[in-house]
């Protein structure tokens, strides 16, 4: 589903090249629940942005859902990640102007799905995070918990068949982060390959595939079977 | 995106923002009414003028001295002897005077004239009759109103045979004309008509304003203007007297609306260029503060294209709803004009489409460079922005 072969990000600043990511390569195969996992700057948000295609690799293969992505045009990028992939955000990343019924449909304007019908789709998918009656609701009138649930109806709206996750338990509290884990595991187990980036070891052992990034480097790629030996 | 959504996205943009929208459109509206309120003055000094023309046709010749060329009644045979075919001349010796009823007064332009002036074909009578060869020859104080004195003096009631007060003396009024509009000079609706038998000696002088020869074809009457500025030039000096014919004046006029008219245009396209570069400013600051919407749209599948298309329209939608209110503006001044304008009014709906290609012309052209910054940001950039 998504494989990427000796990944290079580089970024010039103020003329000194700072290299984020060394030759990353490792496999995630479809249906999978993968974390990337690693400290602070340490590059894996970089990388999740390459995996969805908000960032560019300097040098090295992206292969996704088997094309070869990584040598996209912007546009067509902005076609892929509508159709195969869905985000969520650390910081839930909702456009605070539009209610969360809108927020929810955003994906679908852009693939030109008609008013009527993508408005009957964002309330199943907001009923299916729990927030039917949260619809008009505009994003500071809801609490984190309920915009991080805004945000995951937004990503499956479109059925994609990517989740990418950056930290999006990282602004909860305890019990709703395990809530959202909870959800991320039921859409993994409906057969959705998500992809989570974390600093918590604990989200990283509910995965089925760990990946350790340091340093910019992927220093451990386990599957759950050898993560428990 | 769509156009519809695009279009709805942009209004609700606009709305999100209402101040803010109202006075970067400012510029617009009032460079559009301004356009529209100048156009119809414009115009409708033009079309009185035109229509003035048009009643005494184009076979009359204006002669009016410079200052200090001598130019008394005997000037009129003068004329009359140089001229080898018959016409019809006309002197007349106007000035301002204070005029008065019993219980109203104003301003009027007093014209001493002879009967003659009839013969210029360009007046009507609405009660009474004009100056007579005997009024005129006999120096008597009477006075035939333009259609402005007899409304604001005798409140549109009849007032022939009514007193009424002229340089200080006592007139009685034997006519009313109709409204003729403006001309080439004073609007003969102000004027008041007296023999200039008996003005010359209220006055003062016996120096002519002005003298009018009728001829009876407009080529005679461009020979009697060549003929009269040799005649004068060579017995007074180059510049001595102003003579045109009808046709001439109509030619300058028609040089003049057309400098009215590029005076007009710059106007409006300073007004505009104004009202643009506000609707770029505040686009600009749009896509600043709404950098991570864009990237969150980007994210989300939003092409360069849906992006231009977004804050293009945007820009177009504040531009237009400026041009719209600014027609409204415009055209309630027009409207209202009889009372906050005492000059002739016309309504130009060409100005109007003008005014509406004009503003949308300006969202399209202010609004590219911001849609095309907003379409240019890298997603990542976008999304990290901490505005």
């Amino acid at each position: 589903m998504i494989r990427v072969t000796s990944l290079i990000k580089e970024y010039t600043l103020g003329g000194d090249t700072f290299r984020a990511l060394h030759d990353v390569s490792f496999e995630v195969s479809e249906g999978m629940l993968a974390a990337i996992v690693g400290q602070s700057g340490s590059g894996k948000s970089t990388l999740l942005n390459i995996l969805g295609g908000l960032d560019r690799a300097t040098s090295g293969q992206y292969w996704l859902n088997g094309k070869n992505v990584g040598e996209f045009a912007p546009d067509t990028w902005a076609h892929e990640r509508n159709r195969t992939l869905g985000f969520v955000f650390q910081s839930f990343q909702l456009i605070p102007t539009l209610t969360a019924w809108d927020n929810v449909a955003l994906p679908l304007v852009y693939r030109r799905v008609p008013l009527k019908e993508r408005r009957e789709r964002a309330r199943r998918a907001l009923s299916e995070v729990g927030l039917a009656n949260r619809l008009g609701h505009k994003p500071a009138q809801l609490s984190g918990g309920q915009q991080q649930r805004v945000a995951i109806a937004r990503a499956l709206i479109g059925d994609p068949r990517v989740l990418l996750a950056d930290e999006p338990t990282g602004n909860l509290d305890t019990q709703t982060g395990e809530d959202i884990m909870s959800l991320l595991q039921e859409l993994n187990r409906a057969g959705r390959t998500i992809v989570i980036v974390t600093h918590s070891q604990d989200i990283a052992q509910q995965c089925r595939q760990v990946i350790h990034i340091q340093d910019g480097r992927v220093v451990r790629d386990a599957l759950l079977e050898e993560v428990s030996k | 995106m769509t156009w519809t959504d695009s279009f709805r996205l942009a209004v609700a943009g606009m709305w999100a923002n209402k101040l803010r929208a109202l006075l970067t459109m400012l510029g617009v509206i009032i460079g559009v009414g301004a356009v529209i309120v100048l156009v119809a003055i414009g115009k409708g000094a033009s079309n009185a003028v035109a229509s003035r023309i048009e009643t005494l046709g184009t076979n009359v010749v204006f002669v009016s001295p410079t200052a200090g060329t001598p130019f008394s009644e005997s000037a009129i045979s003068y004329i009359n002897q140089a001229i080898p075919f018959p016409v019809t001349t006309i002197g007349t010796m106007n000035t301002a005077s204070k005029v008065s009823t019993a219980t109203t007064s104003g301003g009027a332009q007093v014209v001493g004239t002879s009967a003659a002036y009839w013969k210029l074909g360009a007046l009507s009578l609405a009660a009474g009759h004009f100056l007579t060869t005997n009024e005129v020859s006999q120096g008597q104080h009477v006075a035939v109103l333009g259609a402005n004195q007899a409304i604001s003096l005798f409140s549109g009631q009849n007032p022939v045979g009514d007193p009424l007060m002229i340089l200080g003396q006592q007139f009685t009024v034997v006519g009313v004309l109709n409204s003729v509009g403006q001309g080439p000079g004073a609007s003969q609706d102000n004027a008041i008509f007296i023999p200039i038998t008996t003005a010359s000696p209220l006055i003062g002088t016996n120096q002519l304003s002005e003298v009018m020869v009728k001829t009876g074809t407009p080529n005679q009457a461009s020979l009697v203007s060549d003929l009269l500025t040799n005649l004068y030039n060579n017995r007074f000096g180059s510049g001595s007297m102003v003579i045109a014919s009808e046709d001439q004046v109509l030619q300058t006029l028609q040089a003049t609306r057309a400098t009215f008219t590029a005076l007009l245009a710059g106007t409006a396209a300073i007004a505009l260029l104004v009202g643009g570069i506000g609707i770029m400013n505040i686009m600009l600051v749009s896509v600043t503060e709404r950098t991570r919407e864009i990237g969150i749209r980007q994210a989300l599948g939003a092409t360069r294209e849906d992006i231009i298309l977004q804050f293009l329209l945007e820009a177009m939608v504040i531009s237009l709803s400026g041009g719209i209110l600014g027609i409204g503006l415009g055209s309630g001044l027009v409207v209202l004009s009889p009372v906050l304008f005492k000059t002739p009014i016309s309504f130009s709906p060409q100005s109007i489409a003008l005014s509406f290609v004009f503003s949308t012309a300006v969202g399209l052209i202010f609004g590219l460079y911001p849609a095309f910054k907003a379409s240019g940001l890298e997603p990542i950039q976008a999304l990290r922005y901490d505005g």
